[in-house]
């Protein structure tokens, strides 16, 4: 039983860990356009970066 | 990558005649014309010639200069688009025609990032939307405009109000309460697993307890913020005395969850918050992928409510302008309106004459000219002006506003479908509450100490999970299984109409053909040329932006450019001007050769003609879309009637039908012409579907059972329909039905296995004879039999299709061939 002690807190914990850093994604933008990100790394001539 | 089989390298459209050749990384490609050609040698010379790697769909046809684009520079009309940042930096939002696929968005961030000044630019393909960020002084908004029209897209500036738009909260909101029931149904499933396992293997009390605790911690959260909507609308609907489709869920969700309450109070019996949460999960998803449908067509309605303008220029006594607000108008004001102005209210047009686009109305993009004395439409622009205009209808009456409530009327009277499923889910309700009340009463009688247990026995295994996901599970995957495939549901309501659909009717122009017209054949008079004629033709359609004369200014897109004089067009006659000290006249045959004799032959065709008679004539050819007649056959297949009802001419529309093989059509139908035919195909008995692109299709797919419309067509008629097929391909319409009865069979098992099961086990929880944690069992495995049963959907057809080659469904290869 002492197992529970520790394992429920950090179901919890982690629950609640998820919970935020989905809140936080979607408060960010991360959500809004799920297409797009997906061709960047096909782009070879991205000259923004440094040693692209 | 794309390459479109033997069409043009940009647009996909065939090559006709001789092609232009570009260099793209070194290799030359045809292009089809001039516009395509400098489109490409842009895009490359921009260093933006990955877009032809990473597009999956071909090009917009770049579209002739747009002269429109120039009044964005005035400030006060800039002013209600443009949002000032601090910074010096202004914002903007564009509605983009043209996006198809995501290599179209690398290509607009990237030649807008390009552009001097611009600091930030996002587009977002589903919403068809860019929000642009410059600094003041380094570009300005028409610059912006004029790079997305060179690539071939047509960008429309929205109201600054659709910056923060309430549409994004409600999308963020939605993931937000999706997510925490997702995670709340699967941690509480985690503790209520223990207590399952506990049946078999006993716990003591006090860690039972715990759990049951645990679960509700996990389960209230869901409850009180995912499930809040489902209570919003119970609330609404009771306060509006209906039995609303959200009263059922919302007492389901209430009552589960207040019985686990209390059992875990007294510390007995069974507690249900897994289920609870699982359940608002599952019927959240389903409201997701609605929503995103929703939000999909609904931004494109929303650009045509924005269209009036908020304020407007009134002319005083003593002839000063002054700035009101549109709502300050008045019925017999006077009015000005400025070149690239929008007209504020409807009117009867004073000053002598002007030209106005009414391309959002009207679908039609040919600017159309106004004489003093007749009718401006509130929304339509002012192409070249200034306009003084009398106001005759104002705010609620105007055209603009009559078709917005025409809209929300026909949207409003539909849902008879739906109803008929409220209806039957309040019927169960209801049943289950008089059950329950039966078996509190029975037990009362008999043991009062298990009534309670009872009672809640039979509310639980009655309630949540087969019967509530019977129908959202279905539809859930028959919308995600469609939107796949290009067919976007608006209203879920309408997979089972077309299902049980007879008849369909298609408009002929821009549905069944392509919407732009080819030049097919051109035959001469007086010893002219092909090419002259041509050359002649082009000088004056050139000015004017009529298909037809679009047509044939592409046709010679690379000949030499002369300009006319003193051009002069007549709305869907013709268009005239001189050159030189010769006075042209192109169009139909009854204004060319006006008081001069006219012949058959001239039926349909353009005609180029001077002051001494006909010079030549132009005949004009539509293109069927590709794969129209196997999608024709396909539904004919299906047992459904196809009818053509065209506003065009008999001899047009019988040759397309004779091509299609489609014998029952109707031609020069008038919008109220076409209703009137499939109200008495309605009355006969028949569930139709119409399919439609333009505006004045618009009533009819209102009328119709269900209404199909292109993606490419009229925003309006997108805002009348049911289903939007983003592909712009016809044959996906025989399997979207196949599919969409495939989903009415699939509930229908779901239903009838939700009834055995309540059937048998309601009656086993009344007696008392349901073990907690066999009810338990016995609704989760029911549950994930009905979603299991519900996932079979399109199953089968795509591993029919993937099985023949031939039967590709991608974008790309149907329009390659």
């Amino acid at each position: 039983m002492n197992a529970l002690v520790i394992m429920i807190p950090l179901s919890l914990a982690l629950v609640a860990g998820a919970v935020w850093a989905f809140f936080w994604a979607v408060d960010n933008d991360q959500f809004e356009d799920l297409e797009t990100p997906g061709l960047l790394p096909l782009d070879d001539t991205n000259s923004d970066e440094p040693g692209a | 990558m794309t390459a479109p089989g033997d069409g043009c390298w940009h647009c996909g459209e065939p090559l006709r005649g001789s092609p232009i050749h570009v260099r793209v990384a070194d290799i030359s490609r045809s292009v089809c014309c001039q516009g395509c050609g400098a489109a490409v040698e842009w895009i490359v010379q921009l260093g933006l010639g990955d877009y032809y790697r990473l597009r999956t769909v071909t090009a917009p046809r770049p579209r002739p200069h747009d002269a429109g684009l120039d009044a964005w520079r005035r400030p006060e009309i800039a002013r209600h688009v443009v949002r000032d940042l601090p910074g010096g930096q202004s914002e903007t939002m564009l509605l983009i025609e043209g996006v198809r696929c995501t290599g179209c968005v690398w290509l607009i961030e990237r030649a807008l990032l390009g552009a001097p000044g611009v600091i930030d630019a996002k587009v977002n393909a589903a919403a068809r939307r860019a929000r642009v960020v410059w600094r003041g002084g380094a570009a300005t908004l028409p610059q912006l405009l004029e790079i997305l029209s060179r690539a071939g897209y047509r960008a429309r500036p929205l109201d600054s109000q659709a910056l923060d738009d309430a549409r994004r909260r409600e999308a963020r909101d939605a993931l937000k309460r999706l997510l925490v029931a997702g995670f709340g149904a699967m941690q509480s499933m985690m503790f209520a697993a223990v207590l399952y396992l506990g049946a078999i293997e006993p716990l003591d009390e006090s860690t039972r307890g715990l759990f049951r605790w645990l679960g509700f911690l996990i389960a209230t959260p869901v409850v009180f913020y995912s499930a809040q909507p489902f209570f919003a609308g119970a609330a609404r609907s009771l306060a509006a005395r209906r039995l609303g489709m959200d009263v059922p869920v919302a007492i389901a969700i209430a009552a589960i969850y207040a019985a686990s309450l209390v059992e875990a109070l007294r510390g007995g019996g069974h507690v249900y918050f897994d289920s609870v949460s699982m359940f608002v999960f599952f019927l959240l998803a389903g409201r997701h992928l609605e929503m995103r449908a929703r939000h999909r067509t609904g931004d494109l309605t929303d650009a045509l409510a924005r269209l009036a303008p908020p304020y407007a220029l009134r002319r005083c006594l003593d002839g000063a302008l002054e700035r009101v607000g549109v709502h300050e108008l008045a019925v017999g004001d006077r009015v000005h309106v400025n070149e690239g102005g929008l007209v504020p209210a409807d009117g009867v047009l004073e000053s002598s004459h002007c030209r106005v686009d009414q391309a959002l109305l009207t679908g039609e993009s040919a600017a159309v000219r106004r004489s003093r004395g007749e009718r401006l439409i509130a929304g339509s622009v002012v192409e070249d002006g200034p306009a003084e205009l009398r106001v005759d209808r104002i705010g609620k009456d105007t055209t603009l506003a009559g078709i917005a409530a025409l809209v929300t009327r026909a949207q409003a009277e539909r849902p008879r479908l739906a109803r008929a499923g409220e209806r039957a889910a309040a019927r169960f309700v209801a049943r289950v509450l008089a059950l329950t009340a039966v078996t509190i009463a029975a037990w009362s009688l008999v043991d009062p100490s298990r009534a309670f247990t009872a009672a809640l026995a039979v509310l639980v295994v009655s309630c949540p999970c087969a019967f509530a996901l019977a129908v959202p599970s279905a539809i859930t995957r028959a919308l995600a299984v469609l939107a796949r495939r290009g067919v976007l549901v608006v209203r879920p309501d309408a997979i089972e109409t077309l299902a049980g659909a007879t008849h369909v009717v298609f408009d002929k122009t821009g549905t069944l053909t392509e919407p732009v017209l080819a030049v097919a054949g051109i035959e001469t008079g007086r010893g002219l040329t092909r090419e002259a004629a041509l050359e002649l033709a082009a000088t004056l359609a050139r000015e004017s932006r009529h298909p037809a004369a679009r047509a044939i200014a592409v046709a010679a897109s690379d000949r030499g450019m002369s300009a006319a004089d003193n051009v002069r067009s007549e709305t869907g006659r013709g268009i005239e001007g001189t050159l030189g000290d010769r006075h042209l006249r192109l169009g139909r045959a009854d204004f060319a050769l006006e008081g001069k004799a006219v012949s058959p032959r001239h039926d349909d065709a353009v005609v180029l003609a001077d002051d001494s008679g006909e010079l030549a004539l132009f005949r004009l050819d539509e293109r069927l879309r590709p794969g129209t007649r196997a999608a024709i056959d396909a539904l004919r297949a299906q047992g459904l009637t196809v009818l053509i009802a065209s506003g065009d001419s008999a001899r047009r529309v019988e040759a397309v039908a004779a091509q299609l093989g489609v014998r029952e059509w109707r031609a020069a139908q008038l919008p109220a012409d076409k209703l009137a035919w499939l109200a008495a195909l309605q009355a006969a008995g028949a569930c139709v579907i119409a399919i439609g692109d333009g505006v004045n299709d618009a009533p009819v797919l209102a009328g119709a059972d269900v209404a199909v419309a292109l993606a490419g067509g009229a925003e309006l008629t997108q805002a009348t329909s049911d289903i939007v097929l983003t592909g712009e391909r016809l044959e996906v319409l025989a399997p979207a039905r196949e599919i969409a009865r495939e989903t009415l069979a699939t509930l229908r098992q779901n239903h009838r296995w939700a009834l055995v099961y309540n059937l048998a086990a309601m009656p086993l929880a009344a007696l008392g004879l349901v073990h907690p944690w066999l009810a338990a069992a016995g609704m989760s495995a029911s549950s994930i039999a009905v979603v299991l049963n519900s996932l079979r959907i399109g199953r089968r057809r795509e591993h029919e299709l993937t099985a023949e080659p031939g039967a590709a469904v991608t974008p790309r290869s149907a329009r390659a061939t």
